[in-house]
């Protein structure tokens, strides 16, 4: 339990290096997007980490940026044309946050810090922390975002056509939850912020 | 020989923390009981409310209080852990019954008690404790514990108006009026439905607890100068700048001296100036970083009053100023060590009011042009009927379907109204349907009090689908 814990929240992009929360902020507003957020996140760190792992002997240091950003608007294109195809309601509720993964901090930077320079297989492990890391985190703040902002849980909607159900659990409704404040950015921001002091008073107690 | 060696400061001043936060009390004191006198002792004599009803704003300030202690206590006792005499010993440095009663203060009378409890442990927490107690927070606590009561639980607020002037006054708040009036009128329109410029300043109009007596306030701000609690710079160039900018504006519209005076008196204005914005831990050191955040105080309030849909404007200004205190005391000690970079700063304060003075007398005269804010999307003919699809500027934007046969609207179903904060009261009234029995005459129909913007949406509706009714015909 204790490997597990530190394996996710050491070092995780999202608490203790404060990357790419521009979709953290954004998209959190139901479950579901956050976690198919997270997930696409995993994929598209892990494809990129290992192809700039592979090149990394051709590329010469003084265009490393263009050419990863190119590797990863390639694999989100490539994405974006899938959830479009299979989901379009999907498609619609991420907007521009989708093609905005491309210039995502997460992915650039773990391409530049780590992948440029390390073995296929150890990038390849790096990725996998990093993007299990940022699918929990998400995933964390996107549930307590839905329940406490608008009172529900989604877990299927958007991606029903693709699994033929649909799984909303209604929680509260009543004066005092759900509460607006928690579905503005300043409330994701402010969710952040505890999320982010209890999972470092927490690490720190292991170690 | 021996020195004795210690640090700073030297010159002890008689004016200690704890005696400021004493005399800001005793300033706030007589505001207090003008409100209660209002707001409880001629409710329950003058209506028929029961006791506990028109108790309700002293269970307000008493709650806010308690609740402002004890979760101050609760985090020193769970989140740092302190033993039960050092909680004690912190708490009694930590003032928290200032914002306490401040939040109790800018709050509507209807507030229910328990938003109240949230708002007041929401301050504490966040926006005192959180940044590391007493002296280290960046925003006024009250304020936050106010916005965040305002954001979240808007629609329970209620209405600025207590139960006696529920039953005497027709209609809104004065700002809420004078926005509804798109920002120009007669003083007839704006200042005679609420008595005289007098009735302003004593304060016997409707507002949140605190704010409506002007003339306490006043006193209060000449006590707290002359015991030098307050930096009396903030409010003085605060209060002028909101001046300068409406006069401005009325000399450019045709209303007289009147306005400016109005737009200091009513809302939150004052009470913000000399409480709020002067708060010692979140407002500037230096002279003319004072100066210079009280006049951006005034632009943004006014730009706030008359570019958006908030009509008050006050709070939301002070909390973001507070942000930028650094950097006007950066200014005030860069002026301070050059005197000529003073020049500089005018010219930007000039271009700032003479900017925001220009942009609100262009939204003026523009607004007067189109008059019904309801755009008709799409128009469907079926048999006699015609069925419309609109939107109109409530609170938000009001989407709707209107059914009309024979030149004679039948029904108005409405589609979306996820903008209007106040619905509730429209939909215990049967607002809509109201509005169809008289369509014929629809200026006669009175807004519904608390909600007025969305009351004139649904109006506007109705307006403007006759008219384009008779449009067809001809």
């Amino acid at each position: 339990m204790r490997k597990i814990f530190k394996f996710l929240f050491n070092d995780n992009p999202i608490l203790i290096f404060t990357l790419g929360l521009c979709s953290v902020l954004a998209i959190t507003t139901t479950f579901e997007k956050s976690y198919i957020m997270g997930i696409i996140i995993l994929i598209v760190l892990i494809l990129c980490n290992i192809i700039t792992s592979i090149i990394k002997k051709i590329v010469k240091e003084e265009i490393r940026i263009p050419v990863y950003i190119i590797i990863i608007a390639t694999i989100i294109t490539i994405i974006q044309i899938f959830i479009s195809r299979y989901s379009p309601n999907l498609y619609k509720a991420f907007g521009i946050y989708l093609p905005l993964l491309t210039v995502n901090c997460v992915l650039l930077g773990s391409c530049l810090s780590y992948a440029s320079s390390h073995s296929i297989k150890d990038s390849f492990l790096n990725a996998l922390k990093n993007g299990l890391g940022y699918l929990v985190v998400i995933s964390i703040i996107g549930f307590l975002r839905e329940l406490l902002g608008s009172g529900k849980i989604t877990i299927m909607n958007d991606i029903s056509l693709l699994t033929g159900y649909r799984f909303i659990i209604d929680v509260f409704n009543n004066d005092i939850l759900p509460n607006k404040i928690f579905l503005t950015s300043g409330g994701a921001f402010i969710l952040l912020g505890l999320v982010m002091g209890i999972i470092r008073k927490l690490n720190r107690g292991d170690n | 020989m021996k020195f004795k060696v210690s640090n700073g400061p030297f010159v002890k001043s008689s004016n200690s923390t704890s005696k400021m936060m004493t005399r800001l009390l005793i300033a706030l004191i007589p505001i207090i009981c003008l409100s209660i006198l209002k707001n409880t002792i001629i409710v329950y004599f003058y209506t028929d409310a029961t006791l506990l009803e028109s108790l309700h704003p002293i269970f307000m300030i008493i709650l806010s209080i308690i609740t402002s202690y004890v979760s101050e206590l609760l985090y020193f006792k769970f989140i740092l852990k302190y033993k039960i005499a050092d909680c004690i010993h912190e708490l009694s440095k930590s003032f928290s019954i200032i914002p306490g009663v401040l939040l109790s203060l800018v709050l509507p009378v209807s507030t229910p008690l328990w938003v109240i409890v949230f708002g007041a442990f929401f301050a504490n927490i966040f926006g005192k404790m959180i940044y590391g107690g007493f002296g280290q927070n960046i925003f006024n606590p009250a304020l936050i514990g106010y916005l965040f009561i305002s954001a979240s639980y808007s629609s329970l607020i209620g209405s600025h108006l207590n139960l006696y002037e529920l039953d005497t006054l027709a209609g809104a708040t004065p700002l809420t009026n004078l926005a509804s009036l798109n920002y120009v009128g007669s003083y007839d329109e704006i200042v005679s439905g609420y008595g005289s410029l007098l009735n302003f300043f004593v304060g016997s109009i409707p507002g949140s607890l605190g704010e409506v007596s002007k003339m306490l306030i006043i006193f209060a701000f000449v006590y707290l100068t002359i015991t030098k609690t307050i930096k009396y710079l903030i409010p003085i160039f605060y209060v002028g700048t909101v001046f300068v900018i409406t006069y401005v504006v009325s000399l450019f519209t045709d209303m007289g001296i009147w306005y400016p005076i109005f737009h200091i008196l009513s809302g939150g204005l004052l009470f913000g100036a000399v409480f709020m914005a002067t708060d010692p831990v979140t407002s500037p050191i230096t002279k003319f970083g004072q100066i210079f955040h009280g006049i951006c105080l005034g632009v943004l309030t006014v730009s706030l009053r008359f570019f958006t849909s908030y009509p008050e404007g006050v709070m939301t200004s002070i909390l973001f100023m507070n942000m930028f205190v650094p950097l006007c005391d950066k200014i005030g000690l860069s002026v301070k060590n050059n005197l000529k970079k003073v020049w500089i700063y005018i010219l930007v304060i000039v271009i700032f009011i003479s900017m925001t003075s220009y942009f609100i007398i262009n939204k003026i005269s523009y607004k007067e042009e189109n008059k019904i804010p309801v755009n008709i999307l799409e128009t469907k003919k079926e048999g006699d009927k015609t069925i419309y699809n609109v939107s109109s500027k409530g609170w938000g934007l009001i989407k709707a379907t209107v059914t009309v046969e024979n030149g004679e609207i039948i029904s108005i179903d409405i589609t979306d109204k996820s903008g209007e904060t106040q619905w509730s009261e429209l939909e215990k009234n049967d607002y809509a349907n109201k509005a169809i029995e008289y369509q014929d005459n629809i200026d006669s129909l009175d807004a519904v009090s608390g909600s007025t913007f969305s009351s004139d949406g649904i109006k506007n509706i109705i307006k403007k689908i006759l008219e384009s009714e008779l449009n067809n015909e001809k």
